[in-house]
């Protein structure tokens, strides 16, 4: 029971930082932002090829791919996201389908196709007993990293002119603007807070299998867009709620289903997803954002 | 200090104004009226970058601001609060008057602002750490002016303060405009009430289907037209103002 | 006044139907003669795609809403007219598990099309009901989610699809004539549903949701049956798809396959036929031309790598450039038109509203 426990806690703690990613940039954009996994996958090659090619030790390979996904965000906006931004919602989800093509198919060609061997610190996986339960060391790391992290966002969003802003920016874009307040610099701020909650997701997903591939990103997208329908798209609280959420959901289904339908798992998900959107659009946490668009 | 030049602008296919010019002089409190749809609202985002004008210009301490972003335009001095308040609801009274004071923050001068603010808004000090949406219409009103009030702007547009206050709020607002003037505070107002926005304007336009029909005293206005064809009559009367 | 010109003063858009046609038409005709077979190939593909972007563009094009879920009924449209048309001697080849129920289903090719066609539609029918009232992003996961859940089925039920694992034996039916004239029917029925009064009313409700909705119009409902039909098209697109080709897998039928159709749709202009119709035009020439290139680099031993990805790291920033500088697409949401006739509507006010560009928002003058 402990272990399901811890299990479920880390899983949960990882899916609520990939929601919270997501949740950053939907939240003032309104955009669903399907080149995020590709953030995730951009982080994966820093650490692939950081600590490949380079004798940096291993825990500022970690920072400077974390600060690479933040990057790499702040990039896609900056040169993608910023013109069309004014235009219609789809054309905006067409250019983040499309960055996330581009994203995915330039790590196959300029990188490899076949997936890369990453190498992290020994300890990322040595198994530590707690509370009776033998555990990755990684599980807790992704608990406290995540608890760090929530406290560290809070604390920003709460108490600084730059979260007052943003979360101003999400309930009323224009008014916002009225305050003084950049339209730019709220947008590339969640640009790049999104992107480094995806780096940061990265370190821990790339650590569970050791490699990264080109289509690293998708599951992880998957995953967001079920805990933050979970939680509801429309506010920060409810993504990280919808993330542990999910977390307990995979969990148990995991260990209920039938091995002749644990294929269908992932089918399963969505079909429970398409269920709470149809049931219930707002999510569990009806959040205070409107859906005015930012245009 | 503020002149708009021949100012178009519209919403997609819908075109709202049709060569809409103004001026606003330092110190002034000019009245800005007309029926609804008359493109009031339109002519102050077009002003304050909101909306983005398809033709004109507008000078605003001698440079021109046309189509420049809102937050330069703030960050110049020149403010609105806009039609139906659009105070953040699930920002606490604190934080909004903080995000108020964000293109022209100083620590000292902050408190000093909020200061001032609690004495003409003594509410919002009572409601400082509530949010915005459980405020009743007129403190979200007050807040809405106190916010824009941070910025410590050289001109205050306002879009219908009045709007769905009960009689006795909309003296009290207006009693508020009338001491904001007094202190030296430029304003441009937009206000369906017209008999009291011109109990206290210096100057007033009536502003029709996008364009300036008249300009001058509140006294010429109500010597030259009656009052009651600007609001409910037709052209008649209209055509022989001149302005 | 000659016939030709009634037919090609018509509604706006005939025009482009009828130079279509003829076009595809003359296309097949030169093709067949002269050129290398290859090319014949590279023709039936063209027009099956073409077929396919007309059908998403019926639904996309006239409601602005991004559908996901369309490759989904392409490739629904494929296993079901591919699973009928197959002898059930040949099926047990294909597909090891199938249920025998399934072996012994049999019918010929055109049947078993048209049946395939009406397999995604009505699957379309049952699902797309409860989508068709959200809006927004809610409407775009749930799409996206219905296209995973659909790919997951394929991947996963092997008594029917054979799984991951590729569906072999198909007949090669589908001809470049065969192609050419679904090309042609087609076209001519979307044209023909722009024009009635169905299409009137989601285009409507595509310009202002709630201005058709005050005007009567039922956006739901609208949305819905023309996202029926718009899953009949994929499903018999898909199903000469799989007639043409013979043998395919699940990885056919997701995001990579939607997102071809799209940028064609896209960099063509979503609003109009032309647009459809010059973006899988142009779109194909430039997929051939960097398969050429690709397999150029791979085989002449120039670099020392292989070369993956290159196709579609163009056509993605082809796609993220025109978003960006012409978001209506080299069309531009207008239909072609006669030269002549475009001097003649320069002169006179048209009397058909010009552009309508699906990816412009209404609020394009506000400032940024
Ligand atoms: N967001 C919008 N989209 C389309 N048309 C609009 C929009 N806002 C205003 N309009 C139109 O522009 C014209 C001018 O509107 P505006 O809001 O400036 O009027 P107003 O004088 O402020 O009226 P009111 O006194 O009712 O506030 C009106 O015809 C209105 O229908
Ligand atoms: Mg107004």
């Amino acid at each position: 029971m402990n272990e399901f426990i811890i299990n479920t806690l880390s899983l949960g703690s990882l899916y609520a930082l990939i929601a919270l990613g997501l949740v950053f940039v939907y939240g003032i954009l309104k955009l669903v932002n399907f080149a995020y996994g590709e953030y995730i996958m951009t982080a994966g090659y820093g650490l692939f090829l950081l600590g490949t090619y380079t004798p940096l030790p291993w825990w500022s390979v970690m920072l400077l791919s974390v600060a690479l996904a933040a990057l790499m965000s702040y990039l896609t906006e900056l040169i993608a996201f910023r013109p069309v931004r004014t235009k219609s919602l789809t054309a905006m989800l067409v250019t983040s389908f499309a960055v996330s093509v581009l994203l995915q198919n330039a790590a196959l060609l300029f990188i490899s196709p076949r997936s890369r061997a990453v190498q992290l610190p020994a300890a990322f996986n040595q198994s530590v007993a707690l509370l009776g339960v033998t555990t990755p060391l990684r599980n807790l790391l992704t608990i406290g990293t995540t608890v760090a992290l929530l406290v560290g966002l809070t604390l920003l969003m709460k108490y600084t002119v730059l979260g007052i802003a943003m979360r101003a920016a999400s309930d009323k874009f224009s008014t916002t603007r009225l305050m003084g307040v950049p339209a730019n610099l709220v947008i590339s701020v969640a640009f790049i807070i999104s992107g480094l909650l995806a780096g940061v997701v990265s370190v821990f997903w790339v650590g569970r299998s050791a490699s990264v591939d080109p289509l690293i990103g998708f599951t992880p997208l998957l995953i967001a867009f079920i805990a933050t329908v979970i939680g509801g798209m429309r506010s920060l609280v409810g993504a990280v709620a919808g993330g542990y959420v999910y977390g307990l959901l995979f969990n148990v289904l995991s260990i209920t289903l039938p091995a002749s339908v644990i294929n269908y798992r992932d089918a399963f998900m969505f079909l429970i997803v398409i269920l709470f959107l149809l049931l219930r659009p707002e999510g569990l946490i009806r959040g205070s954002y409107t859906e005015e668009r930012v245009g | 200090m503020l002149t708009v030049n021949d100012l178009h602008a519209s919403y997609g296919a819908i075109k709202a104004l049709h060569g809409v010019s103004l001026e606003v002089e330092e110190g002034e409190l000019v009245a800005l009226l007309g029926t609804n749809g008359a493109g009031k609202s339109t002519t102050l985002k077009s002003i304050s970058g909101v909306l983005r004008p398809l033709a004109g210009t507008v000078r605003f301490l001698g440079d021109e601001i046309t189509g420049r972003k809102p937050e330069a335009i703030v960050k110049k001095g020149l403010s609105l609060v806009p039609e139906g308040r659009d105070i953040f609801g699930s920002l606490t009274v604190a934080e909004n008057l903080r995000l108020g004071a964000f293109s022209s923050y100083e620590r000292n001068r902050y408190q000093e602002d909020l200061e001032e603010q609690f004495a003409l808004f003594p509410i919002l000090k009572e409601r400082f750490n509530q949010p915005g949406g459980q405020l009743s219409g007129g403190e979200q009103q007050q807040l809405a002016i106190a916010r824009a009030l941070m910025s410590r702007p050289k001109l205050l547009m306002l879009d219908e303060p009045s709007l769905g206050l009960s009689p006795a709020l909309v003296d009290q607002i207006f009693a508020l405009i009338e001491t904001l003037r007094d202190r030296g505070t430029t304003i441009l107002l937009v206000e369906q009430n017209a008999e009291r926005a011109l109990e206290i304007a210096d100057r007033a336009y009536v502003l029709k289907n996008g364009l300036i029909k008249f300009s001058g005293t509140p006294q010429q206005l109500e010597s030259e037209l009656d009052l009651a064809s600007v609001y409910f009559g037709g052209e008649e009367g209209m055509g022989e103002v001149t302005v | 006044m000659s016939v030709l010109e009634r037919i090609l003063n018509g509604a706006p858009g005939r025009f482009t139907v009828v130079a279509l046609a003829a076009l595809l038409l003359v296309g097949a005709v030169l093709v067949n003669a002269f050129a290398p077979f290859v090319w014949v190939g590279i023709y039936t593909y063209f027009c099956v795609t073409l077929m396919l972007v007309l059908g998403l563009e019926l639904f996309m094009g006239n409601s602005g809403i991004l559908n996901w879920t369309y490759i989904g009924f392409v490739g629904i449209g494929a296993y079901s007219a591919s699973i009928l048309s197959t002898d059930p001697s040949l099926k047990h080849m294909g597909v090891p598990n199938m249920y025998p129920a399934l072996v012994n289903l049999h019918l010929p090719v055109v049947p078993a099309l048209l049946v395939g066609a009406l397999v995604a539609a009505a699957v379309a029918a049952v699902i797309a009901w409860p989508l068709m009232r959200l809006s927004d992003a809610v409407g775009v996961i749930t799409l996206f989610a219905t296209l995973i859940v659909i790919h997951v089925l394929m991947t996963q039920w092997d008594n029917v699809t054979n799984g991951p694992r590729t569906f072999f034996g198909v007949q090669q039916f589908t001809t470049i004539w065969i192609a050419t004239g679904a090309a042609i029917l087609t076209l001519v029925g979307t044209h023909l549903f722009r024009e009635s009064s169905l299409g009137l009313r989601l285009r409507a409700s595509r310009d202002d949701r709630f201005a058709a909705s005050a005007m009567g119009v039922s956006v739901v409902r609208v949305r819905y049956l023309t996202f029926i039909l718009s899953s009949f098209v994929a499903g018999l697109g898909g199903g000469l798809w799989a007639h043409y080709i013979t043998s395919f897998s699940p990885t056919s039928f997701y995001v990579g396959e939607l997102f071809v159709l799209l940028t064609m749709l896209v960099v063509g202009g979503a609003g109009s036929i032309s647009g459809a119709a010059t973006g899988a035009i142009i779109i194909t020439v430039l997929r051939e031309g960097l398969r050429q290139v690709e397999s150029y680099l791979n085989n002449s031993g120039v670099i020392s790598f292989e070369v993956y990805g290159l196709t579609e790291v163009v056509m993605a920033m082809l796609l993220i450039a025109m978003l960006i500088w012409r978001p209506t697409g080299i069309v531009g949401g207008s239909e072609w038109r006669l030269p002549l006739r475009r001097k003649q509507a320069a002169a006179a006010p048209s009397p058909e509203p010009p552009a309508e560009p699906v990816l412009e928002t209404e609020a394009a003058e506000e400032a940024k």
